[in-house]
């Protein structure tokens, strides 16, 4: 099994119901109609898991932030305040959708959807599990960051198009933020894709397993801990989150880029930053955590297993986002350029240069 | 099958670019012109061209066109003569 399509077949066949299924359509010849049910049903899985999951982080987030500052947080809705993100989202749909008189409004609308079709399309090959991945393309790492490039475009394009001085500004510093902290994670991705000599994350996962010794867990984090370093730095700054929160410093831009939005088109900004933060945590973990290998428990499918470690290590990375974003203050955006083009991108090509005499030289 | 995808993202890609030089907003034009850059990777992408075709959608849209709309933005719009 390689990908959830053909996980979904297996089942079916274990099931004893896919030849039946096969019945129905071969008659006609309509074959790839099945296949593509099969698709869309995979996809809508993604979509309904990606927006639990960012309902949980908003949750997550509230309570974090609470246990930091020794308050409950949200207690009322639900058990422990589970059902708040229920509340909100009906809150946002029931509101108001208001477009600025001056506002472009052909692109103050499109904007909304460039950040959150990107926003889905990166779990496309994100592995969750052992065969639980949508499609193991080829150059999936360059994918990723290719889709993650797509953002600054919407950013920018929804501050201009709100007419408002702070959504300008909130892009422009969002963009300039965005495309000096894209060169370090790629620097850092590209050292584990020299170990592994494949842009796919199935072979970068499957390089990971194994141990040396019998307890050291061949993650790449203790091949290049200064790459993985770097990819947290870089990445913690592509999500926009403090201490890197330049895009919608509250206390200085009102709320930087999406202070004009209001109701769903809100919402979706919203959306597209958790499911951003979840995405780019299980890049993080993907790449440089081991993915899904752990220990193999016997008696429960390793496709079970393997989710379980994958969305732990993965929450992890979320808490330690979030962690820093109650423990740290914010810097400023001087600082912040400063150590992008005078540090983390001189490090980066130091970490590559070295990566690449060890392995030229069989070091490692 | 793909002779129909292939006819649609053309389709598609000839009515952006036209469209880059007939939008009278310069704005407008720059995001026609990211949607000509993605329909071009569709074509790559048709001819199992994967690795270019992301090269093209990371360098072409991610860079290039973000960086004509920076510069679109920050220039003064030019006063009707």
């Amino acid at each position: 099994m390689t990908n959830a399509y053909e996980l979904i077949i297996n089942i079916l066949t274990a099931l004893g119901v896919y030849d039946m299924i096969l019945d129905m359509f071969k008659p006609s010849g309509t074959e790839f109609v099945l296949k593509l049910i099969i698709v869309v049903i995979e996809l809508a899985v993604l979509f309904a898991f990606v927006l639990v999951t960012v309902m949980f982080l908003t949750w997550m987030e509230r309570k974090v932030v609470a246990m930091v500052q020794s308050r409950y947080g949200p207690m009322v809705t639900g058990p422990r305040g589970l059902l708040q993100p229920v509340m909100d989202g009906v809150k946002l749909i029931g509101k108001e959708d208001i477009v600025p008189a001056k506002a472009d409004k052909f692109v103050f609308n499109l904007a909304p959807y460039l950040a959150f079709v990107p926003a889905l399309l990166v779990f496309i090959p994100l592995p969750f599990g052992e065969s639980l991945i949508i499609s193991d393309l080829r150059v999936g790492l360059l994918y990723i960051i290719a889709i993650s490039a797509l953002t600054p475009i919407s950013i920018l394009l929804a501050g201009w198009a709100s007419n408002n001085k702070y959504t300008l500004m909130g892009a422009m510093r969002a963009v300039a933020q965005d495309i000096s902290y894209t060169i370090p994670l790629a620097l850092a991705a590209i050292t584990v894709v020299m170990f592994t000599g494949s842009l796919s994350t199935v072979d970068i996962v499957s390089a990971q397993s194994g141990t040396w010794f019998g307890i050291i867990p061949k993650w790449f984090i203790f091949i290049q801990p200064l790459g993985f370093l770097l990819f947290l730095i870089a990445s913690i700054a592509e999500m926009g989150r403090i201490p890197f929160d330049f895009q919608e410093s509250e206390s200085e831009l009102v709320a930087g880029f999406f202070t004009e939005y209001s109701g769903m088109k809100f919402a979706m900004y919203f959306l597209a930053e958790y499911a951003h933060l979840f995405a780019v945590s299980g890049i993080l973990v993907t790449i440089f955590l081991g993915g899904w290998n752990g220990p193999v428990l016997p008696g429960i499918p390793v496709v079970i297993t393997s989710l379980v470690y994958f969305l732990l290590k993965t929450y992890a990375v979320v808490f330690f986002a979030m962690w820093l974003r109650d423990t740290v203050p914010r810097m400023r955006i001087d600082q912040l350029l400063n150590i992008g083009w005078k540090i983390m991108i001189p490090l980066a090509l130091l970490n590559l240069l070295v990566t690449g005499f060890l392995i030229t030289a069989g070091v490692i | 099958m793909s002779e129909v995808v292939f006819l649609v993202i053309s389709v598609l890609t000839v009515f952006f670019a036209m469209m880059v030089v007939r939008a009278d907003n310069l704005v407008h034009s720059a995001i026609y012109l990211a949607g000509a850059f993605i329909g071009t990777a569709g074509l790559f992408l048709l001819l199992k061209a994967e690795f270019v075709a992301w090269a093209q959608v990371l360098v072409y849209v991610g860079a290039v066109v973000t960086l004509i709309l920076f510069t679109i933005m920050l220039t003064r719009k030019g006063e009707a003569e």
